[in-house]
């Protein structure tokens, strides 16, 4: 219970640092914009089927992402707070499912604003009885990409060229993500029911969430350590 | 009423890569006792805080502060213990209050609200309570930190460089309010490369060079000129 309490207290203090300042949500959102605009316009009349605008969607969302992730703890370092953080009474663990949390939310809600867009520009009917499972697929997709980013940018927030590390070390990880994600947003824009191929791939994307979930808890302690 | 020292440091060692920062650190601190070390840049002073405030575990060696094992029972010493660093560890974007409402609840302080509106009163920044601390002046960012590090009442103080970019004024401010803490019975470990000030507050002195320990005494055995002598002898060498 009190681990919980901290960690929501992470959260909050995110957001009301973010809702102050806007720095994440503003780059991540004009960011994800611009590739949709830029690809509709590229793509032009010729564009068709749900395959290639899928791949657009998760390739805007993931690149918005780490731009968000890399930002998680600029805070934390550029003004020394990680020290503040880790002199607080708590499991290393709390801080990190503080900050998956918080980027969870920030990510999530530039996603639902970009969404509409992606509507309009690609694909222009869905089965409403499918939005549901978009939002199911969004969310667990979005808790592997948190889960490992957060982990990979408390890591890289330590180099040099921490704005380069964590796209290099981030994307090869994230690939069975990416995957399943695609497949998946795939087959429900155009699936008329729930189907066998959809469960399959929301399994294989959850396990890769437990799997990265626990690897972040089980790491983190010793990323922190410097 | 312990036997044991509240703070006891055996073998003490930490090496970064190749090389080693810390070796073979030894001390023992009594309660209400202020321990300065003192050393040249690099010589391992802020590491030395580092590992005592849990920040940074050593490579070899124990550390014991109020019977609590530094490795095993991190959480249990950082609840009886606060680091004044250089930095003020605060949050520029959130306001003064936000920031201890921030840190109380990490550290789940019960009635929070009084005790944020008396800390403020204390470092004399009730007036910018809902001010955002990116606003404030270096003084006052350092006398934040200090009601930061008393939310959760904590018995044994860390300073790493307290009075490091402050003016005179602020260092002033620092020092008094450092004296109204030591009459409340807490137990100080201060860094700093400042002997007077070192000095000032002490009750023991310990020079690191190196990373090794090469002086330990008493104040009461020491004044400013002959601590000059004795740290210019062994930081020299």
């Amino acid at each position: 219970m009190n681990y919980i309490r901290q960690i929501l207290t992470i959260v909050s203090k995110d957001i009301a640092a973010e809702i102050r300042t806007k720095e994440m949500l503003n780059s991540m959102l004009v960011f994800v914009i611009l590739i949709m605009v830029i690809f509709h316009f590229a793509f032009g009349e010729v564009f068709e089927g749900v395959e290639i605008a899928v791949g657009i969607l998760w390739g805007a969302f993931l690149f918005a992402a780490v731009l968000g992730l890399n930002r998680i703890f600029v805070h934390e370092k550029d003004e020394g707070c990680l020290d503040g953080l880790m002199l607080c009474p708590t499991d290393r663990a709390v801080i990190y499912f503080g900050k998956v949390l918080s980027s969870l939310i920030f990510i999530f809600v530039v996603q639902m604003l970009a969404l509409p867009i992606f509507f309009v520009f690609f694909i222009k009917m869905i089965p409403l009885s499918n939005l549901w499972l978009l939002l199911l697929v969004i969310i667990l997709s979005n808790v592997g990409i948190t889960s490992v980013g957060t982990l990979l940018s408390a890591i890289s927030i330590n180099t040099k060229a921490r704005d380069l590390m964590l796209p290099i070390l981030f994307f090869p990880v994230i690939i069975p993500i990416l995957i399943a994600a695609v497949k998946l947003t795939g087959l429900i824009m155009t699936a008329s029911k729930f189907s066998g191929d959809i469960l399959i791939w929301l399994r294989m994307l959850a396990i890769y969430d437990i799997i990265f979930l626990l690897v972040g808890f089980l790491t983190f302690e010793y990323v922190l350590e410097e | 009423m312990q036997d044991s020292p509240l703070i006891r440091a055996e073998g003490l060692s930490k090496i970064f890569g190749r090389r080693k920062v810390l070796q073979d650190i030894n001390f023992e601190l009594e309660k209400g006792e202020f321990l300065t070390i003192i050393g040249p840049n690099g010589a391992g002073k802020t590491t030395l805080i580092k590992i005592l405030a849990t920040l940074v575990l050593p490579s070899s060696g124990s550390v014991s502060i109020d019977g609590f094992d530094l490795r095993k029972d991190s959480v249990s010493i950082r609840e009886r213990m606060g680091l004044i660093s250089h930095n003020p560890l605060l949050y520029g974007d959130l306001t003064a209050y936000e920031n201890l409402l921030f840190y109380g609840r990490m550290f789940g302080i019960k009635d929070l609200e009084a005790r944020i509106s008396q800390l403020l009163e204390k470092v004399e920044l009730g007036h910018r309570k809902f001010d955002v601390v990116r606003t404030f002046s270096r003084g006052m960012q350092q006398r934040l930190s200090i009601a930061r590090v008393l939310l959760h009442n904590p018995s044994i103080l860390l300073l790493d460089e307290p009075h490091s970019g402050l003016d005179p004024h602020a260092t002033d401010i620092l020092d008094d309010l450092l004296e109204n803490l030591k009459r409340e019975d807490r137990t100080f470990i201060m860094a700093t490369h400042n002997l007077e000030k070192g000095l000032e507050h002490a009750t023991s002195i310990l020079i690191l060079s190196q990373g090794r320990v090469v002086f330990q005494g008493e104040k009461r055995d020491l004044d400013i000129a002959n601590l000059r002598e004795i740290y210019t002898r062994f930081v020299s060498e």
